[in-house]
C-alpha cells in the first residue's frame, strides 16, 4: 500500500500564512493570540488550538542583509512515531495504513507521555479539555479523497500532497534544480533517526536544518526508549518473579515456626 | 491455659499501617494500568483512563504524606544496630529458617529495618518524579524525559519489595496479621520473632 505524505518545499514559500488560516478554519479552531515577540511568525510556537505554524527563522545573509529561512512546522507523521511508543491509552494515538498518526481524543487520558516522547515537541495538552491536540494530515479530509487543507490553501504550489514514494522523488528533482541554480547545499529532509516522516522537506541548506527550526537529528529519546523497552521487561520479571518466589518459598520452606503451634508435634 | 496477649501495634500505628497500605495499592494498581497496554483494563475497573490518571497522582500523594507519618512515629526505632547489620548479613539463613546464629531481633528485626528506609527513600522519588509527570506543561523536557524514566523503575523496585512485605506479613509469618489488625500477638510469636524486644517490654 501507498502511503501519503506532505512535501514542504522551503525555497518556494513566501511566508503568506494561508496554510496557517486553512488550517484554523478546516480544523474549527478557538484561536486566541497568545503571544508576541517583535518577529513576523503568527505565534512563538505551536498550541494545543494552532497545529500548523510557519517558522520565520531570521537570519543574517553574507551581505550583511537579513533573510528568512520559512519553513512550515507542524507534526511530521513520523514512520517510527515517539508519541505512539509513550502513549499509556490503547488507541489514543493510531498509525493509520496509509502512514498518517492521529489522536482519537475520546481514549486520549491527557497524561502528556506523548508530548515526551516526541523528538519534534509537537503535541500540546489543551488546558481545557486535557486532551492532546495536534495535525492530523487532514485525515478527515484525506479519508474522502480530498487534499490536507493547508495544501488546498497554498497560492505558490510550495506544498504538495501524494504518496511518499511520488514526493521523496519530486523533492530530489527540486533540489536538483536548486542545486543548477547555485545552492550547491539543497537537499531533502526526512530524517533516518525516526524511519523517515510523512511531511517531507526540500531545503537550500540540508546541512543545517535548524536554520530552517527543525531538529538536525530527531531520534526518539533514549530515556523513553529505555522505559518503554527494557525497564518494562525487567519490571514483569519483578513483578512475576516476586509472587512466585514467595510461592515456592512457602512450598519449599513453609511458614516461620511461631513458638506456640497448638496440637502439632513437629 | 491461655496465653496472655501482648500488646504490639496501638490503634494510631495500625490506622497509620492500613491507610499507607489502602493508597498504596490504589496507587500501583492505577499506576499499572498505564504500565502496558495488557494492564489497561485495571484503568477500567477503577473508573476509566481518565479518572485513573487525575485520582493516581493524589492517591500516590497521600501515600506519601502516610509514609511522612510512618516516618515519624517509627524512624527512631529503625536505626539499625550491630545486632541488626549481622542479622542482615545472615538474612539467607532468616529466609531459610536456621536461626541458630542469628543476632536476637528488638521491635523490628534488620530486614524489616531495611523495607522501612527503602519504602522511605523510594517514595521520596516516587513522589519527585510523580509530581513531574504530574504537570507536564509547567515541566522542563529534561525533566520529564528523566522522570518517565525514573518514576516507573522505582514504582517496580517499591511494588516488589511489597509483594515480599505482604508475603511476610501474611502466610510467611504466622500471627504477624493479626499483630498489624488486632494489634496484639502470643507470647511464644514474641520469644521466638522479636525476643530483645520481649524483654525489653516484660521488664515493666
Ligand atoms: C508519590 C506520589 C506519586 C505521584 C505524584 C505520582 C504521579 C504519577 C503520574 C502523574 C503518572 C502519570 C500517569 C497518571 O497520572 O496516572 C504516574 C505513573 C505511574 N505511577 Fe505514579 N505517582 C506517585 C506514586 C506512585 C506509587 C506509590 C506507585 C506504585 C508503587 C506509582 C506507580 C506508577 C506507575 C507504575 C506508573 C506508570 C508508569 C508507566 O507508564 O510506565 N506511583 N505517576
Ligand atoms: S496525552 Fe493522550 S495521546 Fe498523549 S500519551 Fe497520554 S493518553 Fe496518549
Amino acid at each position: 500500500m501507498h502511503t501519503v505524505a506532505k512535501l514542504v518545499d522551503t525555497s518556494t514559500c513566501i511566508g503568506c500564512k494561508a496554510c496557517e488560516v486553512a488550517c484554523q478554519e478546516w480544523n474549527d479552531q478557538d484561536f486566541t493570540i497568545s503571544g508576541f515577540d517583535g518577529s513576523y511568525q503568527t505565534l512563538p510556537d505551536l498550541e494545543h488550538n494552532f497545529w500548523n505554524l510557519i517558522k520565520f527563522n531570521e537570519l543574517s545573509r553574507e551581505d550583511g542583509q537579513m533573510t528568512w529561512n520559512m519553513a512550515k512546522y507542524q507534526c511530521m507523521h513520523c514512520v517510527d512515531p515517539g508519541c505512539l511508543r509513550s502513549c499509556p491509552a490503547p488507541g489514543a494515538i493510531f498509525q493509520q495504513k496509509d502512514g498518517i498518526v492521529d489522536f482519537n481524543h475520546d481514549l486520549c487520558i491527557g497524561c502528556g507521555y506523548c508530548i515526551t516522547g516526541c523528538p519534534f515537541d509537537v503535541p500540546r495538552l489543551s488546558p481545557n479539555s486535557k486532551k492532546v491536540y495536534k495535525c492530523s494530515l487532514c485525515s478527515d479530509r484525506t479519508a474522502v479523497g480530498l487534499e490536507p487543507a493547508c495544501i488546498k490553501a497554498c497560492p505558490t504550489n510550495c506544498l504538495t500532497f501524494g504518496t511518499r514514494e511520488d514526493l521523496i522523488q519530486i523533492a530530489n528533482a527540486r533540489a536538483g534544480e536548486l542545486k543548477q541554480d547555485g545552492h550547491a547545499g539543497a537537499g531533502i529532509y526526512n530524517p533516518e533517526g525516526v524511519g523517515g516522516t510523512h511531511v517531507l522537506y526540500v531545503l537550500k541548506d540540508a546541512a543545517d536544518p535548524e536554520s530552517y527550526g527543525l531538529p538536525k537529528a530527531p531520534k526518539i529519546p533514549w530515556t523513553v526508549s529505555l522505559w518503554q523497552g527494557p525497564v518494562k521487561w525487567l519490571g514483569n520479571l519483578v513483578f512475576t518473579g516476586g509472587i512466585l518466589g514467595a510461592f515456592f518459598h512457602y512450598l519449599r520452606y513453609g511458614p516461620k515456626p511461631t513458638g506456640d503451634e497448638e496440637g502439632i508435634d513437629a | 491455659m491461655r496465653a496472655r496477649p501482648v500488646h504490639r501495634f496501638s490503634f494510631a500505628e495500625r490506622a497509620i499501617h492500613w491507610l499507607a497500605a489502602l493508597s498504596f495499592l490504589y496507587a500501583a494498581l492505577s499506576g499499572l494500568a498505564l504500565w502496558s497496554h495488557h494492564l489497561y483494563w485495571l484503568a477500567t475497573v477503577l473508573g476509566g483512563g481518565v479518572a485513573t490518571r487525575w485520582g493516581h497522582p493524589w492517591g500516590g500523594t497521600v501515600f506519601a504524606f502516610l509514609v511522612g507519618a510512618m516516618f515519624l512515629i517509627w524512624a527512631r526505632q529503625m536505626r539499625l544496630d550491630s545486632d541488626d547489620r549481622t542479622w542482615l548479613r545472615n538474612a539467607k539463613k532468616y529466609a531459610v529458617h536456621d536461626e541458630a546464629g542469628l543476632p536476637e531481633a528488638g521491635r523490628f528485626n534488620g530486614g524489616q529495618k531495611m523495607l522501612f528506609w527503602g519504602q522511605v527513600v523510594l517514595t521520596l522519588l516516587l513522589l519527585a518524579s510523580g509530581v513531574i509527570l504530574w504537570f507536564p506543561e509547567w515541566m522542563p523536557r529534561n525533566f520529564r524525559l528523566a522522570a518517565i524514566l525514573i518514576h516507573p523503575i522505582v514504582a517496580a523496585g517499591s511494588i516488589g519489595m511489597i509483594i515480599l512485605h505482604i508475603y511476610m506479613g501474611t502466610a510467611a509469618v504466622p500471627g504477624s496479621f493479626r499483630a498489624m489488625i488486632r494489634g496484639w500477638v502470643t507470647p511464644g510469636w514474641a520469644t521466638s520473632h522479636h525476643p530483645k524486644w520481649y524483654r525489653e517490654i516484660s521488664k515493666n
